[in-house]
């Protein structure tokens, strides 16, 4: 998976309101029964549950039109990212291997057709077991019909053709499901066909009202053809030249390489002055600073997944959260302040000349102490993103370290601090290698600074990563004696 | 292999659009001319609570006094919700309210019945359930007047309680 769309994938997630997807499935089923229970007729009802899937999902995408700014804008990219959309709609992601593409060649038209497989259907997961799975599927017997997922296609063609309206696009995708589980069928299809806008006026001729026999009023909504010119279309350029691959390769050059390179993508690919791009962020420095902070997170964890492979174990999510918490307290306290400013002129440096002069001057009217805070800001966003639920951490880590209660229940009161004497050393142990850990990522800014004029950025992470002498060997052995004493502690 | 719905306990799904789709069903009902819009929200709520209790129960019992434990974790497992629950004793009534609600968020002038009419409707299943052979505490909804959906900052979902299942 590309890097975009990964990206793309974590950003939804971030933005979305997640619930358990059991409730989530349970809610859909309870929506298409309620519709059953107006219609008396299933076929009908798999018509309307798709229709109100569509829009509901326009409704939801006319309020984020910036996040599908970043979205690919031909309809043969949407269809590969497929998988992409599925998270937008149901905010799931599926299992490796569990989505197949198969392209179905359409002579005289300028894009096939596609078939998408997905092999495990939340939906229909457990379909039939319980009593109150009360639709009667057998009862869906016409051919052309869809199944349980005719709600989620509904979502997922709107998205689609939403992506493809605001990208000024004048194709749009029709998906509709072949293949359903609850239906008897091994596994959940989607057909993709591409139509012009001619096709598509045709095809969407049809109203609903004429498509079901049972007689309910059904109230269609119109596409609004219109769309707003926005600022954001820089976005579009913007896609084409800008990924974390991208961003990998420009570390293995100087700051002046690196600002030459920036400078060099934003004429090319914008046709833009490097002014006049940076002039968009203008007045909005802080968000900048907080988007390093959120992108550094996420890409120290593309190499392997390794952080979100951690986090996805409980304990240790949490006790990333509280080492988190602690070095966002402790930081502005104890690591001397020439260190932070340090890393402020290493921001003002890389801005100076190729940011207008106003914006630079708004970074030098930062402290070092907001720079901080700001980064810490966007990689707390990005580590809630990875598995950490901060909201679920205590104050400190000592109400963690009490004793769950026995019922498993979550107390409604705030919670009552128990303080145990005996791990109040192991404790103040974790906190001083948590300190010095600190301290040593801080001297990065000065190695930087000082390899640019030889060796650059490189270098100095060369220097980072040697496993004897460099940052890295002392940070892994710091970190192995913090997890050692938190570990002592647990027991 | 096919997901299991024990499976899907373990994931979270995203509800903004899932959330639209409530309120669109509201709009097909009202166009149909459906009556009790908001004591059919309440049979989905319960039919939710019945089949999610096959596959997850927080404890065995409810009584007053973990009462508002428990109805923190349902809401916190269930709905990714942190909500603040208060127990009135001299009017037997139990408020929660949850500040961000998984369905309702944006004010709606054509709906008249908030979504989360399910929620509530589905915790006091969920209560009855647990209680089902003893009896100890039924909590029953009441109507809810202050929703997100209303234009309201907040949900406050609202029961009238009993003890000793009258």
């Amino acid at each position: 998976m590309g890097a975009v769309q990964w990206l793309l994938k974590k950003v939804t997630k971030v933005f979305g309101r997640n619930t358990n997807s059991l409730f989530y499935v349970l809610l859909y089923r309870e929506i298409l029964k309620e519709v059953n229970e107006i219609t008396k007729n299933e076929e009908d009802s798999v018509i309307i549950l798709r229709e109100i899937g569509k829009q509901a999902a326009t409704e939801s995408c006319e309020r984020h039109t910036a996040v599908f700014k970043w979205m690919p804008g031909s309809p043969k990219k949407i269809v590969e990212y497929f998988e992409l959309l599925w998270v937008v709609v149901f905010g799931k992601e599926l299992e490796e291997g569990d989505l197949t593409y198969q392209e179905i060649p359409k002579e005289g038209s300028k894009y096939n057709d596609y078939i998408v497989k997905i092999k495990s259907c939340p939906l229909c997961a457990g379909y039939g077991l319980d009593n109150e799975d009360t639709f009667n599927f057998q009862k869906v017997k016409s051919k052309d019909s869809e199944g349980f997922a005719c709600g989620l296609t509904g979502m997922l063609e709107s998205v689609a053709n939403f992506i493809l309206k605001i990208k000024r696009n004048d194709y749009r995708i029709n998906i509709v499901e072949q293949k359903c589980i609850a239906k008897g069928e091994e596994s959940l299809q989607f057909m993709c066909k591409i139509y012009d806008t001619i096709e598509w006026k045709n095809l969407m001729s049809t109203q609903i009202q004429d498509k079901i026999k049972s007689g309910v009023n059904f109230e269609e909504i119109l596409e609004d053809e219109v769309v707003q010119e926005t600022k954001l279309d820089i976005i579009d350029k913007l896609q084409e030249v800008l990924s974390l691959d991208k961003i990998e390769d420009l570390l293995d050059e100087p700051l002046e390489g690196i600002k030459e390179k920036v400078a060099e993508i934003i004429e090319d690919k914008l046709n833009m002055e490097t002014e006049h791009f940076f002039d968009y962020f203008r007045n909005y420095e802080d968000d900048l600073i907080r988007i390093i902070g959120f992108l550094s997170i996420h890409l120290l964890n593309e190499y392997g997944g390794l952080i979100e492979k951690i986090l996805e174990n409980d304990t240790f999510a949490k006790i990333a959260g509280y080492l988190f918490k602690q070095l966002r307290d402790f930081a502005l306290l104890f690591v001397p302040i020439d260190v932070i400013n340090d890393y402020h002129q290493l921001l003002v440096n890389f801005l100076d000349g190729l940011a207008p002069a106003e914006m630079v001057d708004n970074v030098k009217q930062f402290s070092g102490k907001d720079d901080i805070n700001y980064l810490f800001e966007g990689a707390q966003m990005a580590l809630e993103n990875l598995g950490i639920d901060f909201s679920e951490l205590k104050d400190n880590v000592w109400e963690e370290l009490r004793k769950e209660r026995e019922d498993g229940l979550i107390p409604s009161d705030q919670s009552m601090m128990e303080k145990t004497e005996e791990n109040i050393p192991k404790l103040i142990k974790i906190m001083q290698e948590i300190l010095m850990l600190f301290s040593d990522i801080l001297t990065l800014p000065i190695r930087v600074l000082i390899s640019e004029g030889h060796y650059g950025l490189k270098t100095a992470i060369n220097s980072v990563v040697s496993e004897e002498e460099g940052l890295f060997g002392s940070i892994h052995i710091k970190l192995d004696n913090i997890f050692d004493q938190i570990q002592e502690i647990r027991k | 292999m096919n997901l299991t719905r024990e499976d899907l306990i373990q994931s979270d799904a995203t509800m903004n659009q899932m959330r639209n789709m409530v309120y669109y069903l509201e709009r097909f009902m009202k166009i149909n001319d459906v009556s009790e819009i908001r004591e059919k929200l309440r049979r989905m709520g319960r039919n939710i609570a019945r089949t999610y209790m096959n596959y997850w129960k927080p404890i065995d019992f409810v009584n007053l006094t973990n009462v508002r434990d428990v109805i923190t974790t349902i809401y916190k497992k269930i709905l990714n919700s942190t909500v603040s629950v208060e127990l009135d004793e001299i009017e037997k009534v139990v408020r929660v309210k949850d500040n961000d609600c998984s369905l309702c968020k944006y004010p709606f002038n054509d709906i008249e019945v908030a979504g989360c009419e399910i929620i509530a409707a589905m915790i006091s299943e969920f209560i009855s359930l647990i209680n089902e052979e003893k009896s100890l505490i039924t909590l029953q909804p009441i109507d809810i007047h202050e929703s997100r959906t209303f234009g309201n900052k907040f949900c406050l979902h609202s029961f009238k309680y009993a003890e000793g299942g009258a």
